[in-house]
C-alpha cells in the first residue's frame, strides 16, 4: 500500500498515540497534544482527525471494556500500524532533510 | 455521581451514526465532565458541557448531511475524492452554492439585510398577535371559558363584558343547560392603608368574585385557602385573597401573612390566601374579595355591572350557549320590561371577551403590513438574483452543452437561495429579538393593565418557528422564478450571446419589469396605509378637542364606599382639596369632575326629557359627568347659553345641570334648552338645563361630539374624582403639591395617577400611535427596496444596451434622447405600479376605515398626493443609471465588452 501524506496535525497525532501506547484513547490523546504543543485542540478536530487517520490505514481502534466512571460507555482505543508508522518516518525523515543546515536558526532563538 | 445534563448528553445521538463512535465520544466527555465537577464545580461543569456538546454536535452534524456511505465512516468529509459517495456531491454542491454566495459579497449583504428585516418584522408582530389577541390567556382549556354579557347597548362596537345585573346572573344561574359553573364577578379598585404610618397607601387593581369564580378560571392558591360559599354570606365576608406580587411587595413573601388583618377601603379584612405568581386575571388584579351581596343588592336588575364566565357544559358550541342566552334575556326582558327591554345576549369565548376589542383589527393590519413589506422584499431579491441570472447566463449555457441536467442548475440556485435564507435568519433573529424588546418596553404601563398576555410577549418557539417557516417560504420564492427562467437558456442562443451581438433579449424583460412594477405598488399602498394612520393620529392629538390641553394636570383616585358612605364626606373631600390647590401661585383655576375626557372611562344615564313619553326601549343613554362649578371654565369649555354652575347651587337647592350643544341640539333642536327640564330615572326628580356649554370630545375616536350632562358634584356627590388644575407655567411642577393636597385631605387616600393632560392624550392614543410609527417604519423600509428595485433593474438594463446607446450617439442621438429611451421602461414600471398601488392602497385603506371603526379616513387628496410623490421618487431612482449610461462617449461605449 502506497504510504499516505500527512498532514501537520494528522503527524502531531500519530506521535502522541505513539508516546502513550497502549492506553492511548482520545482524552489522554488530546492531553499530551497540548502539553506538548502549547497550544489549544478542538475536540472535534481530533476526532476527525483520528478518524481520518484509520480510514487512511494509519491508525487502528479497539472498543475496551464499558466502565462506570464514562456512564457505561467503552473507551476506544488507537495503536499506531506499520503504514502509520512508515507515513510517520517518512513525514519525520522529510522535514529532517528540509531543515539540514538551518541548525543554527533552529537550535538557538 | 454527578451526571452531564441529560438532554446535552443526547445531542451527539442526533449527529453521529456510528454507535462505537458515538459511545466512544460521549465516554470522552463524561469522562472529562466527572473531572471538571470534581475540580470547578457541578454548575461550571454544565456550563462546560453544554458549550462543547454543542460544538461537537454542530460539527458532526455538517458530516451528517453527507448520509454516510460506508458504516464506519460517520465523520467523514468530502476532501478526499475517493470517498465521493452519493451524497458527497450534495455537500459539493452546497460549498459550490456558498461560494456562489459568499463571491458577491455587496449582493449577497444587501438581500439578506433586506430580508432579514422582513422577517423579523413579520416575526415581531406574529409574535405581538399570538401574545395579546391569539393566546392571551394560557389556563388550562381556556377554549371552553365563556363569558355572557346582557349590554343594554349591544349595538356598540366595543364588547362590554361587565353588564349583567345580579338578579339577572342568579335566574341564569338557575336556568342555563349550556354552560355550567356560572360565576361572577365586579370591579374593585380598593385602596390599601399603610400597616404604619410611614407606608404610604396604595390604590391596587382588584376583583370581587363569586366562590367558584377564581377555581373556574383554573387558579388555586399557593398559601391559604380559596373562597367557598360561606366567605359569600353577606356580613361575613370581611375576607380576601391577594396577589403573588402584591404578597411580595409589600408583606415581604411572609408565609404568616395568611390570618392577618389588613385595612382595605378603611375596614378591617383578614386575608386567608395567595395567589400563583402571574395570576393576575382578571384587568390585572392583585386582591379579590367575596361580592358579599346582601338580599337587596342580589334583587338589582336595573344596573348592570357583573363580569360573567361559566364553562361550555359537555359538547355544547358557543353557537348552541348563545342561542340558550338569547331566549333567556328575551324571557327575562318580556317578564321585566322596565329594566330588561333593551338588554341582548352576547357570549364570546372568555379571550375574546377579556381581550382588547380593538387588538384584533390593528394586529391584522399591522401583520398584513409586515407581510406585504416581505412580498417586497421578495420581489426586490427575485428580481436582484434574476437580472444576476442573466449575467451567469453564460455560465450556465456551458454547464448545460457540457451535459448538466437542468434539474441540477435549478437546483443549485435554489441551493444560494437556501444559503441566503439561513443567511437571512441568522441576521433576522437578533432583529427579531430587538423589536419583540422594544414593542414590550414602549408600551405605556397604564395600557399594560388592560393589556392581557403582556407577559407572553418575548421571542418564542412560535415566532422562531413563524420565522423558518417564512425564510423556507421566502427562499423558494425568491430563488425559484430567476432558477427557472436562467435554466430556460436556450443553449445556442446564449453561446452566440456573448458574441458582439448588440440586440438585447427581446421579451425577456418582462419578468423583471413585472417584479419591479409590484415592488411599486405594494410599496404605494404601505406608504399610503402608514400615512392616513399618522393622519388619524395627528387628529386625536392635535385635532379640535373642545378644549384647552396646554397646561393642565389632573390626579385621578377613586374614595372607598366604606368611609365615604356620606355624601357630605364626599363633598367636604373634594371641598378641602379644592381649597389647598387653588392657594398656590403656579395654579391659575382649578375644578374636579366625575370623569375627564380621553381616560376611557365614562358614566351614562338614560335620559328623559320633559314632555316626552318615551317606552321604555326608545330611552337614550347620555354621558352623564358630575363637575364641580370651575370645572368647565378650568378646562376652556365654553359657555354658549345661560349661566355657568355656581356656588347656589347646593344640595338643598333646586336640581340643575348643564347640557353640551349636541344634547342640546338632539332633544331641542331649533329651540332654546335652557329653562327646559328633564329626568335622569322615569320616576327621578326634575333637573332644570341653566346653560349650554360647548362640546368636548370625550374620546377622538368614538365620541367627538357625545351629548353630555353636567351635574353640580354639590349636588350629586361622586365616588370617583378627576381633580384638574390649569397651572401658570409647566404643569409637571405642581404634580408634587397636588398630591400632597389629597395626602392633607386625607392621609388614607391614594391619589390613582398623578399626569398632564398631555399625556393623558397621549395614552389615549398610545394604541393607535404605535402602529402608525410602525407602519411608517414598515413603508420607509418598503419604500427603500422598491426605489431599489428600480433602481437595480434599470441600472441592469442600461448596462445591457451600452453598445446599443454608443452606436445610437455616434449615429447622432441627443444625450437628451438616449436617456429617455432608458427612461421610457422605468416610466412604464412606475405609471403601472402607481396605478395598481392606488387601486390596492384605496382598498386597504377602506378596510381600515371599517377595522378601525372609522378611525381612519379615506383622504382622496391625501393619497393622490402620497402616489404622485411616490411617482416622483421612483423617476429619480430611474434617472440616476440612466443619465449616467448617456454620459458615457460612444467610442467607450462601443468599446465595452
Amino acid at each position: 500500500m502506497k504510504t499516505p501524506y500527512l498532514g501537520e496535525f494528522e503527524y502531531a497525532v500519530l506521535l502522541a498515540v505513539l508516546h502513550i501506547g497502549a492506553d492511548a484513547y482520545a482524552v489522554p490523546v488530546r492531553g499530551l497534544l497540548q502539553d506538548r504543543t502549547g497550544r489549544p485542540v478542538a475536540r472535534g478536530a481530533l476526532y476527525t482527525a483520528l478518524e481520518r487517520l484509520e480510514a487512511k490505514g494509519c491508525l487502528r481502534s479497539r472498543m475496551g471494556d464499558p466502565t462506570d466512571e464514562r456512564g457505561g460507555k467503552p473507551r476506544r482505543y488507537f495503536t499506531v500500524t506499520a503504514l502509520g508508522l512508515r507515513a510517520i518516518r517518512q513525514t519525520h525523515a522529510a522535514l529532517r532533510r528540509l531543515a539540514r543546515g538551518l541548525e543554527t536558526i533552529l537550535e538557538h532563538p | 455521581m454527578r451526571t452531564p445534563p441529560p438532554i446535552a448528553e443526547r445531542l451527539p445521538r442526533w449527529s453521529v451514526r456510528d454507535a462505537d463512535w458515538r459511545d466512544a465520544i460521549t465516554g470522552d466527555l463524561r469522562e472529562e465532565f466527572a473531572d471538571l465537577v470534581r475540580r470547578r464545580g457541578a454548575a461550571a461543569a454544565d456550563r462546560w458541557y453544554w458549550r462543547h456538546a454543542v460544538v461537537l454536535t454542530a460539527r458532526f452534524a455538517i458530516g451528517r448531511v453527507v448520509p454516510a456511505a460506508a458504516p464506519r465512516r460517520p465523520l467523514a468529509f468530502a476532501d478526499d475524492p475517493s470517498a465521493l459517495g452519493l451524497g458527497a456531491g450534495w455537500s459539493r454542491e452546497l460549498g459550490h452554492a456558498w461560494r456562489a454566495v459568499s463571491r458577491r459579497r455587496g449582493l449577497s449583504a444587501v438581500i439578506v439585510i433586506s430580508v432579514a428585516l422582513a422577517l423579523a418584522a413579520n416575526a415581531t408582530i406574529f409574535n405581538l398577535a399570538d401574545a395579546l389577541y391569539l393566546r392571551p390567556f394560557r389556563m388550562p382549556d381556556v377554549d371552553r371559558l365563556v363569558i355572557i354579557s346582557a349590554s343594554p347597548e349591544g349595538d356598540s362596537p366595543f364588547f362590554d363584558p361587565n353588564a349583567v345585573a345580579p338578579a339577572d346572573f342568579r335566574d341564569w344561574m338557575r336556568e342555563a343547560t349550556t354552560v355550567e359553573g356560572l360565576a361572577a364577578g365586579q370591579w374593585w379598585d380598593p385602596n390599601l392603608s399603610g400597616r404604619h404610618a410611614d407606608e404610604t397607601p396604595e390604590q391596587l387593581a382588584g376583583f370581587r368574585v363569586s366562590p367558584t369564580f377564581l377555581g373556574l378560571l383554573g387558579a388555586h392558591t399557593v398559601l391559604g385557602r380559596g373562597f367557598t360559599s360561606a366567605d359569600e354570606v353577606h356580613g361575613q365576608h370581611r375576607v380576601v385573597l391577594i396577589g403573588h406580587g402584591l404578597w411580595q411587595r409589600r408583606f415581604g413573601a411572609d408565609p404568616g401573612v395568611v390570618g392577618r388583618t389588613i385595612r382595605v377601603d378603611g375596614e378591617t379584612q383578614e386575608v386567608i390566601g395567595v395567589m400563583p405568581p402571574g395570576f393576575s386575571v382578571p384587568y390585572g388584579a392583585e386582591i379579590w374579595a367575596p361580592l358579599g351581596y346582601s338580599d337587596d343588592e342580589w334583587a338589582e336588575r336595573r344596573r348592570a355591572w357583573l363580569l360573567v364566565v361559566g364553562r361550555l357544559k359537555d359538547a355544547h358550541t358557543l353557537a348552541a350557549a348563545q342561542a340558550e342566552f338569547d331566549a333567556l334575556v328575551a324571557q327575562q326582558a318580556a317578564a321585566f320590561p322596565d329594566t330588561n327591554a333593551r338588554r341582548r345576549a352576547r357570549v364570546v369565548t372568555f379571550s375574546r371577551g377579556m381581550g382588547d376589542p380593538a387588538a384584533g383589527p390593528f394586529l391584522a393590519i399591522w401583520q398584513a403590513a409586515a407581510v406585504l413589506l416581505l412580498l417586497i422584499a421578495c420581489a426586490n431579491v427575485a428580481n436582484l438574483l434574476l437580472a444576476r441570472g442573466r449575467e451567469r447566463q453564460q455560465e450556465l449555457a456551458v454547464r448545460l452543452a457540457l451535459g448538466a441536467s437542468r434539474g441540477r442548475l435549478v437546483a443549485q440556485m435554489l441551493l444560494e437561495g437556501i444559503w441566503l435564507a439561513v443567511l437571512s435568519v441568522g441576521a433576522a433573529l437578533p432583529l427579531a429579538w430587538l423589536g419583540v424588546t422594544l414593542t414590550r418596553d414602549f408600551l405605556p404601563a397604564s395600557i399594560i393593565r388592560f393589556v392581557p398576555g403582556y407577559q407572553f410577549i418575548q421571542v418564542d418557539a412560535a415566532a422562531l418557528a413563524l420565522l423558518a417557516g417564512l425564510a423556507a417560504v421566502a427562499a423558494v420564492l425568491f430563488s425559484l422564478v430567476p432558477a427557472l427562467h436562467a435554466s430556460r437558456a436556450a443553449v445556442v442562443e446564449s453561446l452566440k450571446q456573448s458574441g458582439r451581438t448588440l440586440t438585447p433579449f427581446h421579451g425577456r424583460h418582462w419578468l423583471g419589469s413585472a417584479l419591479a412594477a409590484a415592488q411599486v405598488a405594494l410599496a404605494v399602498a404601505l406608504v399610503v396605509a402608514a400615512s392616513l394612520t399618522l393622519r388619524a393620529v395627528d387628529g386625536a392629538i392635535n385635532g379640535e378637542l373642545g378644549f384647552d390641553k396646554r397646561n393642565m394636570i389632573v390626579a385621578t383616585l377613586t374614595l372607598p364606599d366604606g368611609s365615604y358612605e356620606s355624601a357630605d364626606k364626599r363633598r367636604q373631600f373634594v371641598d378641602t382639596v379644592l381649597e389647598r390647590l387653588r392657594a398656590l401661585p403656579a395654579v391659575r383655576s382649578v375644578g374636579a369632575a366625575s370623569t375627564l375626557p380621553y381616560t376611557g372611562f365614562t358614566a351614562k344615564r338614560p335620559f328623559h326629557p320633559e314632555g316626552v313619553l318615551l317606552q321604555p326601549g326608545e330611552v337614550r343613554f347620555e354621558q352623564f359627568v358630575r363637575v364641580t362649578p370651575e370645572y368647565l371654565a378650568t378646562m376652556g369649555v365654553p359657555l354658549v347659553d345661560g349661566r355657568p354652575l355656581g356656588a347656589e347651587d347646593r344640595s338643598d337647592t333646586r336640581p340643575v345641570a348643564l347640557v353640551s350643544q349636541s344634547l342640546a341640539d338632539r332633544y331641542w333642536p331649533g329651540d332654546r334648552a335652557v329653562g327646559r327640564r328633564f329626568r335622569l330615572d322615569s320616576d327621578g326628580p326634575w333637573i332644570e338645563v341653566v346653560g349650554v356649554v360647548g362640546d368636548l370630545a370625550q374620546d377622538w375616536f368614538l365620541d367627538r361630539r357625545a351629548p353630555t350632562i353636567y351635574r353640580p358634584i354639590a349636588q350629586d356627590p361622586s365616588w370617583s374624582l378627576a381633580i384638574t388644575a390649569r397651572t401658570v407655567s409647566d404643569p409637571a411642577q405642581v404634580a408634587g403639591p397636588l398630591r400632597r393636597a389629597v395626602a392633607a385631605a386625607d392621609p388614607d387616600q391614594p391619589t390613582e395617577r398623578v399626569m398632564t393632560m398631555d399625556e393623558v392624550i397621549g395614552e389615549k392614543v398610545a394604541g393607535l400611535s404605535y402602529l402608525s410609527r410602525a407602519l411608517a417604519i414598515m413603508s420607509g423600509i418598503a419604500l427603500v427596496l422598491s426605489l431599489m428595485g428600480v433602481y437595480s433593474l434599470i441600472a441592469y438594463l442600461a448596462a445591457r444596451r451600452t453598445q446599443e446607446m454608443g452606436v445610437r450617439v455616434a449615429l447622432g442621438a441627443t444625450r437628451w434622447q438616449v436617456i429617455g429611451l432608458n427612461l421610457r421602461q422605468a416610466t412604464a414600471i412606475t405609471v403601472v405600479g402607481l396605478g395598481v398601488g392606488t387601486a390596492l392602497a384605496v382598498g386597504l385603506g377602506r378596510l381600515m376605515a371599517t377595522a378601525l371603526f372609522g378611525l381612519v379616513s379615506l383622504d382622496a387628496a391625501r393619497i393622490a398626493a402620497t402616489v404622485l410623490a411616490l411617482g416622483v421618487v421612483a423617476l429619480a431612482a430611474a434617472y440616476v443609471p440612466a443619465r449616467r449610461a448617456a454620459g458615457l462617449s460612444p467610442t467607450d461605449a462601443l468599446r465595452t465588452p
